[in-house]
């Protein structure tokens, strides 16, 4: 018993959340041991790109002398809506975005995340990568006091573990906290590609000043055939981030290889100049939890917590994940700090931490938005037939034909008509409406 | 889609998509194989063999899952990018998926 490897605490999974949560219990004097899997943290993580600074600066408030690795801050952002041929583009491009340190930056995770572990193993943490932990040990009432992993004499002991293991919930289901694996309707399948360019020639094509501005747009429409899902563009420092994700529901009902639907996107007349000559310097994908707030896990137990993907974090509309795990890393950390100091790990004991997060906007943000992934779901003509409707609406109005005004607005409502009944319109807009309240 | 309210189907089905040499994309990614160990298995081969839209041939980002001249299901376990929708995705929840054992798999330049 007493050469036991023993911590204060245990993190599992050295992403956003887990190293929130380590660093956070590392500042309050826990000594903690963070598991990675991957060669090294970031290793096998990938999202879109866009990285929202608030939730950095609460558990880092001087994380800006730390020089981050950001790639680019988001000076424009906005909606292209493409139909097969067109696309309708709404940019909010401020000069109020131009600011150090920017709100939001552009991030590949390869190059971030290490960055952010870095920080965590200067306050104390230590970080062992290479390591899948394979279970979670329990004692004879099922409270958890460990992990066991897959190196030789692999078990770590420790009061509480928080699990960040991301969206393969594996130990989440473990530890007793969700029922079982996400359907294939409540997660999005992300494809990506990173395609390098030179950052001047970027710069030209996006109408950007210099390295300190930076474009995040959001796609919808033809990118995904008209079905449910969103497609990205984002710049990077000397590259361009472009991929797709749609529920994986409807790969697997339309028969769609992903990697085949980001190739079409790439061509689409509208986006194809923007790649012209840039080099695939990588290809990746990765999963999105989106069944929403009211099917997240249980977020604690006797001994543990989970945050993060795992925990289904997500606000797809808003294309946030990564605050929302870093807040509730954050805050699953100050929990097991209160933990230690009470003596206190009870499931009873931990349910603050759910509390933490309803007073924060992570739990406030998943419930408003908790109809979304059923709306968008039920309501597929968002995505195609609107998107459409826009742009021949938008044709007809910009061009001159010789007919007359009257004429061409009465032709844009007759397509809304045959495309989509008023009354349907109407319906879907109440849907939208309450989707977007919650 | 079965609980689509508007009856109305999605326009994919005449939509043409571009044919992608998948190695083409995974050509460019860093892997650490673990020879000794697949992570992912089909636990029963007579289910793949039953089944017939076998959409992981086309959901798999990694085209990790194949058919051999006699209809057999093989894994090209090595390709995987360790995404996890087949482990959600299979009709038939037949694939049996493991994380690869720590340091082994995909490791991301760029993520």
């Amino acid at each position: 018993m007493t050469d036991r490897l023993t911590f204060d605490a245990i993190v599992v999974g050295a992403g956003p959340a887990g190293v929130a949560a380590a660093l956070t219990m590392a500042h309050g004097g826990l000594n903690v041991i963070i598991i990675e899997r991957g060669r090294f943290a970031g290793a096998k993580n990938l999202f879109g790109g866009v990285f929202y600074t608030h939730a950095l600066a609460d558990v880092l408030p001087d994380y800006w002398e730390r020089k981050p690795p950001f790639e680019r801050p988001v000076t424009e952002q906005g909606y292209w809506m493409l139909s097969p041929d067109s696309a309708i583009r709404v940019m909010h491009k401020s000069e109020r975005y131009l600011k150090e340190p920017a709100d939001a930056y552009t991030v590949l995770r390869a190059r971030f995340d290490p960055w952010f572990a870095e920080q965590a193993v200067a306050a104390g943490a230590l970080l062992i990568t290479r390591t899948t932990v394979t279970r979670l040990l329990k004692d004879e009432r099922g409270r958890v006091i460990g992990v066991d992993t897959d190196r030789p004499d692999g078990c770590v002991y420790a009061p509480v573990v928080i699990i960040a293991e991301g969206v393969n919930n594996l130990l989440t289901q473990q530890a007793g906290l969700i029922a079982s694996d996400l359907p294939p309707k409540y997660v999005a399948l992300a494809v990506k590609e990173y395609i390098n360019l030179p950052a001047k020639e970027l710069q030209t094509r996006f109408g950007l000043s210099g390295p300190r501005e930076g474009v995040a747009i959001d796609v919808f429409g033809d990118v995904t055939l008209g079905l449910p899902g969103t497609g990205f563009i984002y710049t990077d420092q000397s590259g361009i981030s472009i991929g797709v994700g749609m529920l994986l529901d409807e790969f697997v009902t339309h028969r769609l290889r992903p990697y085949e639907v980001l190739e079409r996107f790439k061509n689409h007349p509208v986006v194809r100049p923007y790649l012209e000559g840039g080099e695939v310097r990588e290809y990746g994908a990765h999963l999105i939890p989106e069944m929403g707030y009211d099917r997240m896990p249980k977020l604690a137990s006797d001994g543990v917590m989970v945050a993060g993907d795992a925990a289904g974090m997500v606000d797809a509309l808003h294309r946030e994940g990564t605050n929302l795990a870093i807040t509730a890393g954050k805050m699953a950390g100050e929990t097991a700090l209160a933990a230690h100091q009470a003596g206190d790990f009870s499931a009873a004991f931990l349910s603050r931490y759910r509390r933490s997060l309803e007073a924060s906007f992570v739990l406030k943000d998943m419930k408003q938005y908790r109809r979304m992934t059923d709306f968008l779901e039920s309501s597929p003509q968002f995505m195609g037939t609107y998107v459409n409707l826009l742009n021949e609406a938008a044709l007809r109005y910009f061009t001159a034909h010789g007919i007359p005004k009257r004429t061409m607005e009465h032709d844009i409502l007759k397509m809304v008509r045959e495309r989509r009944s008023f009354t349907g319109v109407a319906w879907d807009m109440l849907k939208l409406m309450r989707a977007m309240r919650g | 889609m079965s609980n689509r309210t508007n009856g109305q189907t999605a326009p994919v089905a005449d939509v043409d998509l571009p044919r992608v040499n998948i190695d083409d994309l995974i050509v460019c990614l860093k892997y650490y194989v673990d020879e000794e160990n697949a992570h992912i298995r089909i636990k029963n081969p007579e289910i793949c063999a039953a089944c017939d839209p076998k959409p992981c041939l086309a959901f798999c980002p990694a085209h990790v899952f194949e058919t051999d001249r006699h209809g057999r299901m093989m894994v090209g376990y090595q390709a995987c990018i360790e995404c996890g929708s087949c482990r959600v995705a299979c009709p038939f929840r037949n694939v049996d998926w493991h994380l690869p054992r720590g340091g082994h798999g995909v490791a991301y330049k760029y993520g």
